[in-house]
């Protein structure tokens, strides 16, 4: 019926003034109300086709994962097919009879070396000194064996003073086992290690070792493979990975040395664990009352939304009178005019008004024609009857400026007449 | 009825942090919210019920639009403590109340009183449309929330700002009937009295008859004919919606029938009211000449526009039932150009055969500032396009005077005079 406004001036909408008994309606009443009902009906019915079409991409999205089978993809991850993962290694481990399992906390890691079983590290440089030193505690307490891939110096030097990373190999070659390797080649004879550009963490490091810790796969700078007592080395990950073991006799290295023991824990360093970051001992420095401080302030503060949002009593609405602005046909219409450049339009305009007050000032006739008026204008004014003609009479008007000019001359014409 | 939390209560709130820091548990928050929650439901509960609040109400009746007018809430505390209330009048905003909310504090069995002064900004109904009383509780932690009875209206009247006119015409109009002696008898006039014959009376109006029973030569007067009818239609068509300077043309057309009423009824003529769209909204039929002006005050104080056209059939059908033959007849609607496609004319042609027909228009003041507009190219377009609008205005004046209708066209601040006079003038011309 109306539009309802809280402020006085600015008013919208039909209102009928009372007494009207409901029958003045306003016409957006039952327009408004019909075009809310299609709305719903529109929002309600929906498109089924849509909503089976988007329920078969999900339906066929699970399906393709399902078929897929779930894994992590990552470096030297043990359920990954691709490249850099490690499922060939992990599952010829399993058909073997050796019992593979993932850990992926340091605690659960050094837990496993000192029960005695061999342990993996896939990414030893990326240990914390925390972790490594639980890693070596396991080691010296337990009967595990201990397998890095790639570690670096720090880390090598927690664990054992006998091994040191010494180079690395620049380019794709094999390497050949010496004589005198003995244990530590793992009955393979050669290993191939591919491009740096191509592999999976650059050029593979060498080791050098020194007196009780075994070096094997030895070139002047170093070996790829070198063991002290149960710890052992390996110079690259790719000797591991899916593409890497089938070249040359990886296979035999990293079979023979993860399943000796029979049972391998491969430990993939990850940062959700506890023992990784520094992060968790920020949280420890704040003081017990902490948590539940906040939680009371939270609630402290929805309190105080609460008085803020309270209303005291109904919003009060009033529907206002309409009003209207009359000049707007006017205002349309001279800019129409101007646009369309309609200045004999315009002028016509002007000069029948001036024409119809001159003539109610001499006392004609409204109806009398221009050359009565002109003639009976001639006598008051200081003009000829031509150019009382041209001013008031049909003439063209080519310019806007000659409209102005025309303007001006019939308002100086009437102020003479008044006078 | 609701309990709701003060500003004061929420901040109760924090003196638990104490106690989190010395028994940081899980569990203390919860022991705390309890302990929160039953403080503040204790506070409430110890407020006095709003219920035991009674309200009466000493609201305004009526008030001219313009005006401010006073009125009071009367509280009476029924319960046995002290109340601490908070109270909100929600009055409509045009109303115009000053504050509608009050705090105020009414001791055990006593009575207080809440001042309210409106000043209405929108003429017709205003209403208040809640009262709610909050209590608060002796800490001022929360607060019992109710509504209380106690219903309010309010009259905004049109503001009649003609009615300084009204003197002057009343003058005039003693003056005509005065000089009603000399006037020529003729219609619409009737007999007054007798008075001696003095140089310069019309012959013709000689009481022979009187003259032979007294020694001296007697004339008859006559003074214009009183208990004449007047109907005054307004149109309150969507052209009645139009604002013109401060207010509507609505407003306006009031105005001018205000002034009428007064001075018609000054005259002791009857003065009826309709106000018509497309259905008949408010008439003012059939009262006294005395109390006409007050009903019609009351009566158009409601009235708004309504984004209609106006039925000029179904108008002619109520003016002839309503209408006397001969009673004068006073339109109220703009004459534009484009009533012509409206009907109006050939309505107005038949009322005039009928009826002395006197059509007021509320003309637009900017279409005069626009027509003088000179200077540059923009202004002179619009005043050539005021020009053709006034020009087709001019041919409706003049094709309704031709058929009978007597026409005045006034900008708002001149239209309630121009229409009195031209009321006068037909008293004077002896056509009423």
């Amino acid at each position: 019926m109306s539009i309802t406004s809280l402020h006085a001036d600015t008013a919208a909408g039909p209102v009928a003034p009372p007494g009207a008994d409901g029958a003045a309606t306003g016409p957006a009443s039952p327009g408004s109300r019909g075009a809310a009902g299609a709305g719903e009906n529109n929002g309600g019915r929906g498109r089924p086709w849509f909503i089976a079409l988007i329920a078969l991409a999900v339906i066929a999205a699970l399906g393709a994962a399902i078929a897929r089978g779930y894994y992590r993809d990552g470096p030297l991850e043990p359920d990954a097919p691709t490249g850099q993962g490690a499922k060939a290694v992990v599952q010829v481990l399993g058909d073997h009879g050796v019992e593979v399992t993932t850990q992926r906390h340091t605690e659960d890691a050094a837990d496993a070396l000192a029960q005695g079983r061999t342990v993996l590290v896939t990414a030893p440089s990326s240990l914390t000194a925390t972790q490594i030193t639980a890693l070596a505690d396991a080691l010296e307490a337990g009967s595990g064996r201990l397998v890095l891939v790639q570690p670096d110096f720090v880390t090598l030097s927690y664990l054992t003073p006998l091994i040191s990373p010494s180079g690395a190999v620049r380019s794709e070659t094999a390497l050949e086992a010496e004589a005198e390797c003995g244990d530590t080649a793992h009955q393979a004879r050669r290993l191939q290690l591919p491009d740096p550009e191509e592999s999976l963490a650059g050029a593979a490091t060498l080791y050098r070792t020194s007196a009780e810790a075994d070096g094997c796969f030895s070139t002047p700078e170093g070996s790829l493979v070198a063991q002290h007592d149960r710890l052992l080395v390996l110079g690259s990950p790719d000797l591991l990975t899916n593409d890497g073991v089938a070249g040359a006799d990886n296979s035999a290295l990293a079979l023979n040395a993860l399943g000796a023991t029979g049972e391998l824990t491969w430990y993939v360093p990850s940062a959700t664990d506890p023992m990784s970051s520094g992060s968790q001992s920020l949280a420890s420095h704040l003081p017990p009352w902490t948590g539940p401080l906040a939680l009371w302030l939270i609630v402290v503060a929805l309190a105080g939304l609460l008085v803020a949002g309270r209303r005291f009593g109904p919003v009060v609405v009033e529907p206002l009178p309409v009003t209207v602005r009359p000049q707007e046909l006017v205002l349309g219409r001279a800019r129409l005019l101007q646009q369309t450049h309609q200045r004999e339009a315009a002028a016509g305009a002007l000069r029948a008004a001036a024409c119809s007050r001159l003539a109610d000032h001499l006392g004609l006739r409204r109806e009398s024609r221009l050359d009565a008026l002109i003639a009976a204008l001639e006598p008051h004014v200081g003009a000829t009857a031509s150019q009382l003609r041209t001013l008031l009479g049909p003439g063209p008007v080519t310019t806007d400026q000659d409209l102005l000019q025309l303007a001006q001359d019939l308002d100086r014409l009437e102020k003479e007449i008044d006078r | 009825m609701r309990i709701s939390l003060t500003v004061r209560g929420a901040l109760l709130g924090l003196l638990g942090l104490p106690f989190l820091v010395l028994w940081p548990t899980w569990w203390m928050p919860l022991v705390l919210l309890g302990v929160w929650a039953a403080i503040l439901l204790a506070d409430a509960l110890l407020a006095p019920h709003p219920r035991r609040i009674t309200v009466r109400r000493e609201a305004p009746v009526q008030v001219r639009l313009g005006n401010s007018i006073s009125g009071r809430l009367l509280l009476v505390n029924r319960s046995g403590r002290l109340a601490r209330l908070e109270v909100r009048d929600a009055w409509n905003p045009t109303a115009g109340l000053a504050e509608q909310r009050t705090a105020l504090q009414v001791p055990s069995g006593e009575r207080r009183a809440i001042p309210q002064r409106f000043t209405p900004t929108r003429r017709g109904e205003h209403s208040s449309r809640a009262l709610l009383i909050a209590s608060r509780g002796p800490l001022g932690l929360a607060r019992r929330t109710g509504p209380a009875e106690a219903p309010g209206r309010m009259l905004a009247l049109h503001p009649f700002g003609a009615r300084r006119h009204l003197p002057s015409r009343v003058q005039k109009l003693r003056e005509i009937e005065g000089l009603a002696a000399i006037h020529q008898r003729g219609q619409g006039t009737e007999f007054d009295s007798l008075r001696d014959f003095v140089d310069g009376d019309d012959v013709r109006s000689i009481d022979w008859r009187a003259t032979a029973r007294r020694r001296s030569v007697v004339v008859r007067t006559w003074r214009p004919e009183r208990d004449r009818h007047v109907l005054i239609v307004v149109d309150t068509s969507r052209t009645s919606a139009a604002r013109l300077g401060d207010g509507t043309r609505l407003d306006a057309a009031f105005d001018s029938a205000l002034l009428l009423t007064a001075l018609a009824s000054q005259a002791g003529d009857r003065v009826d009211l309709l106000c018509i769209d497309r259905i008949p909204h408010v008439s003012v039929l059939g009262t006294t000449r005395t109390t006409v002006l007050n009903q019609m005050v009351s009566a158009t104080a409601d009235v708004q526009p309504a984004m209609v056209e106006t039925d000029w059939e179904l108008t002619a059908t109520t003016i002839a039932e309503r209408a006397r033959r001969g009673s004068l007849v006073v339109l109220l609607t703009p004459v534009e150009g484009s009533v012509v496609h409206t009907g109006l004319l050939p309505v107005a042609a038949r009322v005039a055969k009928d009826h002395p027909l006197v059509v007021s228009s509320i003309s637009d003041p900017a279409l005069e500032s626009y027509a003088s507009g000179r200077g540059d190219l923009e202004t002179v377009y619009r005043a050539a396009a005021a020009e053709q609008a006034r020009g087709e205005r001019d041919g409706v004046v003049r094709a309704l005077e031709r058929v009978g209708a007597h026409v005045v066209d006034a900008p708002p601040d001149r239209a309630p005079q121009a229409l009195a006079d031209s009321y006068l003038a037909l008293k004077a011309a002896g056509r009423l």
